[in-house]
């Protein structure tokens, strides 16, 4: 191993910083002392970085090193935060306006590698047989170790009709390689279905049609029931989220007024509150609410304002976690590019943050049948970083005491047992009983 | 949290790098002056962005984290993109390195780095329980008793593996399959045996598992002798078998070709400029110029080991046999930062590549066997293997021919073949008895 004897210039620097900040004031001495701090930093970041551009075994781009160093400091952060240079960033406003092709599915990263939080329905990603909490290694055959998200989203993305193959990775069996064709990621509106008498409104994502389809769905299925509605029940499993101000109209179509959702940064004058408009269009209408492991975001704002305001049950198994609110922040307009920061964290109306934990269900409701070896469920606090919840020792502690309806061993495989469990909750008059107990 | 003046940062990073880069800027003249401030003003126009980034980061994240976090966590991000074996080593890191080199982990008998935020197996010994268990060189361990070890420092993900010899402890690993596993292993006392030798068939057998040992050519001598007088005189062929060993210090590996090469170069290590080549050269006089030798190599056959490979293949010295190597021919300098007063850590930084005698480079590449040799059955297609170039943005090789194991050149096994002998090391006897070694070598010679 070899050492070479640092170049110490920098001294300069320090002195033209001092004689410009330093007041002698013994009052402030902390504060000097803390921006020293940084400033010694910035300046062993700038040492770092020239010393790359002089001794490195090949010539090096300046600009890739700088903006893999912005990334390197904003991914170690969570894994939603993220740089986007000026292509990308461009890009991105493209997918938004719908120009570009997808494989549909909300992904995140874990220990390097790129896991699927949800597939979309209706997109090749869900027709495909992707399922929440596989692990996506490879893209045409390249390994994605190391690389960062968004730099794998980019490369998921693409034009419509561009084949894809990708390596998933799923507990307990072996790789397996899938190709898919890239398509336009349809705006899925809300569906519905009555089953057993009682409506059943679909929410797979929260966009821009999201509650104008839902209000439909109730109206069309009001129609269908002659008028009187019995019970609903909202499906929100497998919806990764979407836009936070649908969340809020959703909800607010079930509350009469009130809390939704508040989001709080660090600073504590840096609160937002969200609240329901006036009236409630399903007045003493009962409603349980269904999610599951990828549940996540704006999924989850609903169920947690539906259970804190005590609006309805909310049945099967803990949603994802995904309590954070990144923004996108351009820098010098969008021509350096753009960062994506967790600034904010979701709380719901008890001010419980969502972030980690998730929403829990009142009742829990297994899809599959109980099985020693099941895989774990895959939430955010699984990831690495995953900012830490600061209620997450107390709800380990109640994890414990957790009953969990599972299936027969004979229920049939088409079948849906969450679902049913829903219905037979709202038929048979035990929904009342629970709410007494759930509130 | 104090704030920082965003313009202040700006001026603070650009300062630095100005003074930083004066330094090192007569060892350029290829390139002009005009030329040189250009790249430097774009330079600093990129480190503005960075303060700027830094400084919303400060202001706007939900959490607040250290200064030193989250410049620690940018330089890895730059230096992690450069190659997987660049890295900034944060203070109290480098202390106990300058300690001791190496370490040896809690008895699971594997020692272990950090690569892309991952815990790296460097080297599992054949004897520990680590891989009596299952884990294998270059496997990356993700989490340790469940507690996943990324975004933790080596040192804290490590923590949970070490502990009382008999004790179980349970490790997540993701082998070169890409496949996750846990593993239980039971803590032992483990105790490093780098050459392990003995006469097979009548001809001398030496295998070096690791270069990691200051005595490794001294016991290699040794070992030569004892297989003399165990033999009773001559050793009529060596099989050096340098499978899966992992490399470790350069001096032993030439050292261990100085044994077989009379004089002559050993390697080179070459930087960006002509002026930073560094060569090697092998002591006069050799162990038993007469005796033919087998070098065995695979694709766990690092750096040290693909040193010894290529100077005993280019010298004409010995016929390897096997398959391609690892390809990791890169130098890391460790690169001290602050000042004698307070350490701010180190920069580990690749500089350089090293070349065979020949003028190959391994990087990326590694040694070519002269005869390409299966373990494992014939599947009817190339295995994948990974080496250093299935790593992502892992450090090429200067020369871009094709250098990749053909399928059609590869002798594997018959059908019928049992499946607990050594086919590689079968096919090195027979070379060995046969009079093809010598007319190989020969051929080499010419």
């Amino acid at each position: 191993m070899k050492y070479i004897v640092p170049a110490l210039g920098t001294i300069a620097a320090v002195a033209l910083f001092a004689t410009s900040n330093f007041k002698a004031s013994p009052a402030i001495a902390a504060e000097s002392s803390k921006k020293v701090d940084t400033f010694k930093q910035l300046e062993l970041f700038a040492d770092v970085m020239a010393r790359v551009r002089s001794d490195y075994v090949v010539d090096v781009e300046d600009n890739l090193l700088i903006e893999d160093a912005i990334n390197g400091m904003l991914q170690s952060l969570d894994p939603h935060s993220s740089y986007m240079n000026a292509d990308t960033f461009r890009d991105m406003q493209d997918v938004t306006a719908g120009e570009y092709g997808g494989l549909g599915m909300e992904v995140t990263s874990d220990s390097g590698f790129v896991k699927v939080v949800a597939p979309i329905d209706n997109t090749p990603a869900s027709k495909a047989g992707i399922e929440a909490g596989d692990y996506i290694t490879e893209i045409d055959g390249e390994s994605l170790i190391g690389m960062g998200l968004t730099e794998a989203v980019d490369q998921m993305r693409g034009k419509p009709g561009e084949p894809i193959t990708v390596t998933i990775v799923r507990k307990d069996e072996d790789p397996m390689e899938i190709t898919m064709v890239r398509a336009i990621i349809p705006q899925n509106r809300a569906t519905y279905q009555i089953k057993d008498g009682i409506p059943v409104v679909r929410i797979s994502q929260f966009n821009d049609k999201t509650e104008s389809s839902m209000k439909a769905a109730i109206t069309a299925a009001r129609n269908d029931l002659g008028g009187k509605l019995p019970g609903l029940v909202l499906d929100l499993r497998r919806n990764p989220g979407g836009l936070l101000d649908q969340s809020i109209k959703v909800s607010s179509a079930f509350l009469d007024g009130g809390d939704v959702v508040s989001t709080r940064g660090r600073r504590s004058n840096d609160v937002q509150e969200y609240s329901a408009e006036k009236g409630d269009m399903l007045k003493n209408v009962p409603i349980v609410v269904l999610i599951d492991n990828a549940s996540a975001s704006a999924s989850e704002i609903v169920a947690g304002a539906i259970q804190d305001r005590e609006r309805g049950l909310v049945v099967g198994m803990t949603s994802f976690g995904k309590g954070s609110v990144q923004s996108i922040i351009p820098l010098r307009g969008g021509r350096d590019g753009a960062i994506r920061l967790t600034t904010q964290r979701y709380y719901t109306p008890s001010g419980r943050s969502i972030q980690g934990t998730g929403i829990e269900p009142d009742i829990f409701v297994s899809a599959e049948p109980e099985d020693e070896n099941a895989r774990k469920t895959f939430r955010e606090s699984d990831l690495p970083n995953a900012i830490k919840n600061e209620l997450e020792a107390a709800e380990a502690e109640k994890e414990a005491e957790i009953k969990i309806e599972y299936p027969p061993a004979d229920f049939s495989e088409d079948g849906d047992f969450q679902l049913d469990k829903a219905i037979e909750i709202l038929k048979t008059g035990t929904y009342k009983t629970l709410m007494a107990a759930a509130g | 949290m104090s704030r920082f003046p965003k313009g202040l940062i700006a001026a603070t990073l650009a300062a630095s790098l100005m003074l930083g880069a004066g330094a090192t800027a007569q060892v350029y003249s290829k390139k002009t002056d005009a030329q040189k401030r250009a790249e430097d003003a774009a330079m600093i126009e990129k480190l503005r962005l960075f303060g700027d980034v830094f400084s919303r980061v400060r202001d706007l994240s939900v959490e607040e984290t250290p200064d030193d976090e989250l410049i620690a966590a940018a330089m890895n991000g730059a230096l992690s993109a450069l190659d997987p074996h660049s890295s900034y080593v944060p203070p109290a890191r480098f202390e106990e390195q300058q300690v001791e080199q190496r370490r040896e982990y809690g008895g699971l008998g594997i020692e272990v780095t950090q690569e892309l935020g991952l815990v790296k197996v460097q080297y599992a010994l054949e004897d520990g329980p680590a891989f009596k268990a299952g884990i294998r060189t270059g496997d990356y361990i993700t989490a340790v008793e469940g507690e996943k070890v990324r975004g933790k420092s080596l040192d804290e993900a490590i923590k949970g593996m070490k502990g009382l010899a008999g004790d179980p402890v349970t490790v997540t690993v993701l082998n070169a399959q890409n496949v996750t596993k846990d593993i239980v292993v039971i803590r032992q006392q483990v105790r490093g045996r780098a050459v392990r030798h003995r006469v097979l068939d009548g001809l001398g057998y030496v295998f070096l598992e690791t270069f990691n040992n200051d005595n490794l050519a001294r016991d290699l001598e040794r070992a030569l002798d004892d297989l003399k007088r165990q033999i009773g005189g001559d050793i009529p062929g060596l099989i050096l078998d340098l499978r899966g060993n992992r490399g470790g210090l350069l001096d032993q590996s030439v050292d261990v070709s100085s044994l077989f090469l009379d004089g002559g170069e050993v390697l080179s290590s070459r930087g960006r400029t002509p002026e930073e080549t560094e060569r090697y050269h092998a002591k006069p006089g050799q162990y038993d110029a007469d005796m033919p030798i087998v070098v065995l190599i695979n694709s766990g056959s690092a750096s040290a080991a693909e040193i010894v490979a290529g100077a005993l293949q280019d010298r004409g010295r010995a016929v390897v046999l096997g398959r391609r190597s690892f390809g990791k021919g890169s130098v890391q300098s460790v690169i001290p930062l602050g000042s004698p007063v307070e350490s701010l850590g180190a920069l580990r930084l690749t500089t350089q590549r090293y070349y065979t005698p020949s003028g190959g480079s391994i990087q990326g590449r590694g040694i070519m066997p002269d005869l390409l040799v299966a373990l494992s059955p014939d599947s009817g297609k190339l295995e994948k293997r990974f080496r250093e170039d299935s790593l992502r943005n892992s450090l090429g090789n200067p020369d871009d021919s094709d250098y990749i194991e053909k399928y059609e050149d590869i002798d594997y096994p018959p059908e019928d073949w049992p499946i607990d002998e050594d086919y590689q090391l079968s096919k090195a006897k027979d070379l060995l008895r046969s009079s093809r070694y010598q007319s190989l070598v020969a051929e080499f010679n010419r």
